[in-house]
């Protein structure tokens, strides 16, 4: 069982630099995990440890997702001081490596069946990226599904795709290049 | 690359692991590895099927009772090239029950192949033949599919595989006492998890736990979720890792998925290997993923 002395951030499993649309995702994570018919742990957990489990990670969101109240906790923790603004969003990103899974960098020719394969492990939705990287979500569907008539110009569409892998965590300019030089070539044909 | 072990187990029969080996070794040797898959579901073999090769004349079943001597003698070619199999051992009583001498024969001649993986499908079930399988294993991969009755024996299936482990390496009667006791499920001690029981054995032997501890942190079984149907069930794969990770402390990870896909079974049907007939398929593309992340040494990690 989970030690309980662990912080709130240990509960959502992210690191204490971690960006509001991140402690947003690892909510998501750590509630289905409990949920009463959830496969990974209705074996695994009785009921009351469950619903323990449950009520850590609510009140572990419940105060990340306050900024107020997230200021409160990392000066309780000794994360930053009193005079410290609590302005979380405009936190610089966590350096490479803390914080974030490893960059990946898919096998040439990259395809929209891959981007979306991959994609989807990594549980982000398509609303996630049209939110953080402001590519509209009809084009980030037409990326995947490889719709070479209604896709941009090459030039947009290297910067979408660029947009696309950096959220999902793919590396933007080896992902960008491979798929626009075979849709390119595609359309060449 | 050093020659390697990989082993794939699930616990649970009918979810399509030997589909996966078959599948994942075809991969493999398409990546330019030279692979023996090796059918250990001795008394239920059936992974030549699932390649589209005829049930061969020599198994391991000859090797056990040393009908041959070499284990080289049972290996026999596929029509794929770098890719050889040595089959199961249906065909032999009593060879699903080998004893521990011919045990340790077997997994030290499969060191010995000159090949580059040796990809073992395990049985069903968590026997000790199947477990200790697992564990020599350099790669250890776990299927499940996104079902209770799956997820409810990998999760045994894990902890038969990590007590066992941790036996081995217990150093006094003491200690194995104890885990002993953590097998059954419905022990006095109130020993549910590994971690429990790494606080039994600090009360019963403090100076034993830091090994345990040891044994615990190399225990790494990767998990491959099979025929998901949606993007709830792909997250299984996430959620299986950090259940590990938070309640029983084992440091899994997330190999990857495979979709469930109507070609696979036209493809057993016809007794053709679903990836090698239809290589566009998803579940074709998604063990191609797998293996060469497998090989590149990636996991599915959750991106925050």
């Amino acid at each position: 069982m989970s030690a309980p002395t662990e912080t709130h951030y240990g509960v959502l499993g992210i690191g204490p630099r971690a960006t509001p649309e991140q402690v947003e995702r690892a909510y998501r994570h750590a509630a289905g995990l409990y949920e009463a018919d959830a496969l990974a742990t209705y074996s695994l957990l009785d009921t009351e440890e469950r619903e323990q489990a449950r009520e850590r990670v609510e009140a572990a969101y419940g105060v990340l997702r306050d900024p107020a109240r997230r200021h409160q906790y990392d000066v309780a923790l000794g994360l930053v001081s009193e005079a410290s603004p609590p302005a979380l969003a405009a936190a610089p990103p966590p350096p490479p490596g803390t914080g974030r899974a490893p960059v990946v960098v898919l096998p040439d020719p990259v395809t929209g069946p891959d981007l979306k394969r991959f994609r989807e492990s990594r549980g982000i939705s398509l609303r996630e990226i049209a939110t953080a990287s402001k590519v509209g979500i009809r084009y980030l569907e037409y990326i995947e599904a490889e719709r070479k008539d209604v896709l941009p110009a090459p030039v947009y569409l290297r910067g979408f795709v660029q947009e696309y892998a950096r959220v999902v965590g793919l590396d933007p300019r080896q992902t960008a290049e491979s798929y626009v030089a075979r849709v390119v070539s595609a359309r060449q044909a | 690359m050093r020659r390697q072990i990989w082993s794939i187990g699930g616990g649970k029969g009918g979810i399509g692991k030997s589909l996966l080996a078959a599948s994942l070794g075809w991969q493999l040797a398409r990546l330019g590895k030279r692979v023996v898959l090796v059918d250990a579901d001795l008394g239920g073999a059936n992974l030549h099927t699932c390649l589209g090769v005829p049930g061969p004349s020599r198994t391991l079943g000859d090797f056990i009772l040393r009908r041959v001597e070499r284990i080289e003698d049972v290996v026999v070619d596929t029509p794929f090239p770098r890719l050889r199999l040595i089959s199961g051992a249906s065909d032999v009583l009593g060879a699903a029950n080998i004893n521990y001498q011919q045990k340790v024969r077997v997994l030290n001649k499969l060191r010995c192949l000159d090949v580059d993986i040796v990809l073992i499908d395990l049985g069903a079930g968590t026997s000790h033949n199947i477990i200790d399988f697992f564990l020599i294993s350099d790669v250890s991969l776990l299927a499940v599919v996104p079902e209770p009755t799956s997820i409810e024996n990998g999760y045994r299936f894990i902890k038969s595989a990590l007590y066992r482990r941790l036996r081995n390496a217990a150093p006094n009667p003491a200690v194995r006492e104890v885990i002993d006791a953590a097998l059954d499920q419905k022990n006095t001690q109130g020993i549910r998890t590994p971690l429990d029981l790494l606080a039994a054995v600090e009360r019963e032997d403090p100076a034993a736990v830091a090994r345990l501890r040891r044994e615990l942190g190399e225990f790494h079984p990767r998990f491959i979720v099979n025929q998901v149907r949606s993007p709830a069930d792909i997250a299984v794969g996430h959620q299986l890792v950090t259940a590990c990770a938070r309640h029983l402390g084992v440091r899994a990870s997330y190999a990857g998925y495979v979709h469930y896909d109507d070609a696979v079974w036209r493809a057993v049907r016809q007794r053709r290997l679903f990836a090698e007939k239809d290589p566009d398929s998803a579940p074709a593309l998604e063990t191609r993923q797998i293996a060469r992340s497998l090989v590149e040494g990636e996991t599915l990690a959750l991106t925050w």
